[in-house]
């Protein structure tokens, strides 16, 4: 007798308090309804096998759904996801930045300090994405449960039903206009990584031998007494990076941001390189005895400034270029 | 022949006329049990953990009202179709038989364009 109870037992411990005792008496007469006078164990196997899994019976008395997110919200889900999950990894690349430029002791070996950045970078990403991911999930499951009414259909992401109105907000943007989240990415860490070789240039830029610096490049009280410069551009550039994300595409307006920050970073590049003190005098001679002749450093610097400018202009042009790609001319 | 497919596909076009079904036959008051072997006597064979929450369900949409009868030798919940209840039966049961009118003349149809 006691399978009978058992079964009864795995059903209602499934179920909410207040209805357990009713479901309880209705499934034991109906057992007994179905069971013959005389029965045995066998006959009551029989009878609970036909009743079935009592985690299915139970599901079917719960009035809650069988599953984590429904038709009606999996869309809305999904498309939130697709939209916060980004922000998420930006916010976290901007800290990872800030704190790179800020904690960076320059004790550290090269190639060290440049895992160690995009390794923070990465664990940085994937824990926004899974924390985003999480808590979105959960307060979708609550929502879904909370939801009372009846209707079914699909949400937009508007919380409404969808019309044909919603058309006009679903916007093509022509591949080589679109701005990816990736491009934002990488040059939010090109940023992090120069900056702190900016800050470190003494103990990670100049003459290596035997894999140990010998002499650094630059003065680094000369290079760094240029800090606010370069702090207005490191700004500048997650600004830039900021707006490109927002905007999401090459406009016009992006291209005149893009087009300043060029402008004033090239200026300040030129600005430190063009200082005659910047560099470390013995780092000259180091060069001149490696090289084995009296090289002329102007010339040099001369010329990666000139790359530097050419660079930048066409990083400017081709902002302007992007910006003026047409929307396809669509018909209705 | 996949038949797992195929049994799926007829689950699911009984699932729908479950409901119409179950009300069907509780125009006078039915415990848990009679109701299944009425169901079963007609031919219509329903999976028993389908129809207990089913008949729980009616009762909280207010279609049907139910009562413990503590008379015979064991309690048994008796259910019967409220007044709203049989007003939507009646509109239900309409709708079908205008589904099936429509599905019979589309079938027809099929067969007569086979047989062409």
């Amino acid at each position: 007798m006691n399978l009978i109870e058992l079964y009864i037992g795995e059903v209602t411990r499934r179920l909410p308090e207040k209805s357990r005792e009713d479901i309880a008496l209705e499934l034991r007469s109906t057992i007994e309804d179905m069971l013959p006078d005389d029965y045995t164990v066998h006959d009551v196997k029989e009878v609970l096998a036909k009743l079935g899994n009592p985690a299915i019976l139970a599901s079917g008395y719960k009035e809650r759904p069988m599953h984590l997110i429904g038709p009606r919200f999996y869309d809305l889900y999904i498309d939130l996801l697709k939209l916060i999950l980004p922000i998420a990894v930006l916010v976290s690349l901007i800290a990872v930045l800030i704190t790179s430029i800020f904690t960076a002791d320059g004790g550290g070996v090269l190639a060290e300090t440049i895992t160690a950045i995009v390794g923070n970078a990465i664990s940085a990403s994937v824990n926004a994405a899974i924390q985003v991911f999480f808590w979105l999930t959960v307060v979708f499951a609550i929502i879904e449960r909370a939801d009372h009414s009846t209707a079914q259909t699909p949400l937009t992401s508007k919380y409404q039903e969808w019309t044909p109105d919603d058309l006009k907000e679903t916007i093509h943007i022509p591949k080589e206009k679109r701005i990816t989240k990736y491009q934002i990415a990488g040059s939010l860490i090109w940023t992090a990584i120069w900056s702190v070789f900016y800050f470190n240039a003494d103990s990670w830029v100049g003459v290596y031998r035997n894999g140990e610096l010998i002499t650094p490049t630059f003065d680094q009280e000369v290079l760094v007494s240029y800090w606010l410069l370069v702090a207005l551009v490191i700004v500048l550039e997650i600004v830039l990076s900021v707006f490109k994300w927002r905007e999401g595409q090459w406009t016009v307006k992006l291209a005149v941001l893009n087009a300043a920050v060029q402008a004033i970073s090239t200026i300040v590049f030129v600005i430190i390189f063009t200082d005659a003190t910047l560099f470390n005098n013995r780092f000259l001679t180091e060069v001149n005895t490696i090289f084995d002749a009296d090289l002329n450093m102007n010339w040099a610097v001369g010329s990666v400034l000139v790359l530097v400018i050419v660079f930048a202009l066409v990083d400017i042009v081709q902002g302007f270029q992007k910006a003026r790609i047409q929307e396809a001319k669509r018909s209705i | 022949m996949d038949n797992s497919l195929l049994n799926s596909l007829s689950t699911e076009l009984r699932r729908g006329t479950l409901t119409l079904a179950v009300l069907s036959q509780l125009q006078t008051p039915q415990y848990g049990y009679s109701l299944v072997q009425l169901l079963e006597s007609s031919g219509i064979s329903i999976e028993q953990s389908t129809l207990y929450p089913l008949l729980r369900r009616l009762e909280k949409q207010e279609l049907v009202t139910s009562s413990w009868d503590t008379t015979e030798n064991r309690p048994r919940k008796y259910y019967v179709l409220s007044d709203y209840g049989t007003e939507i039966f009646e509109k239900l049961k309409e709708e079908w038989e205008k589904t099936s009118r429509e599905l019979y003349t589309l079938l027809k149809g099929a067969e007569t364009d086979e047989s062409d």
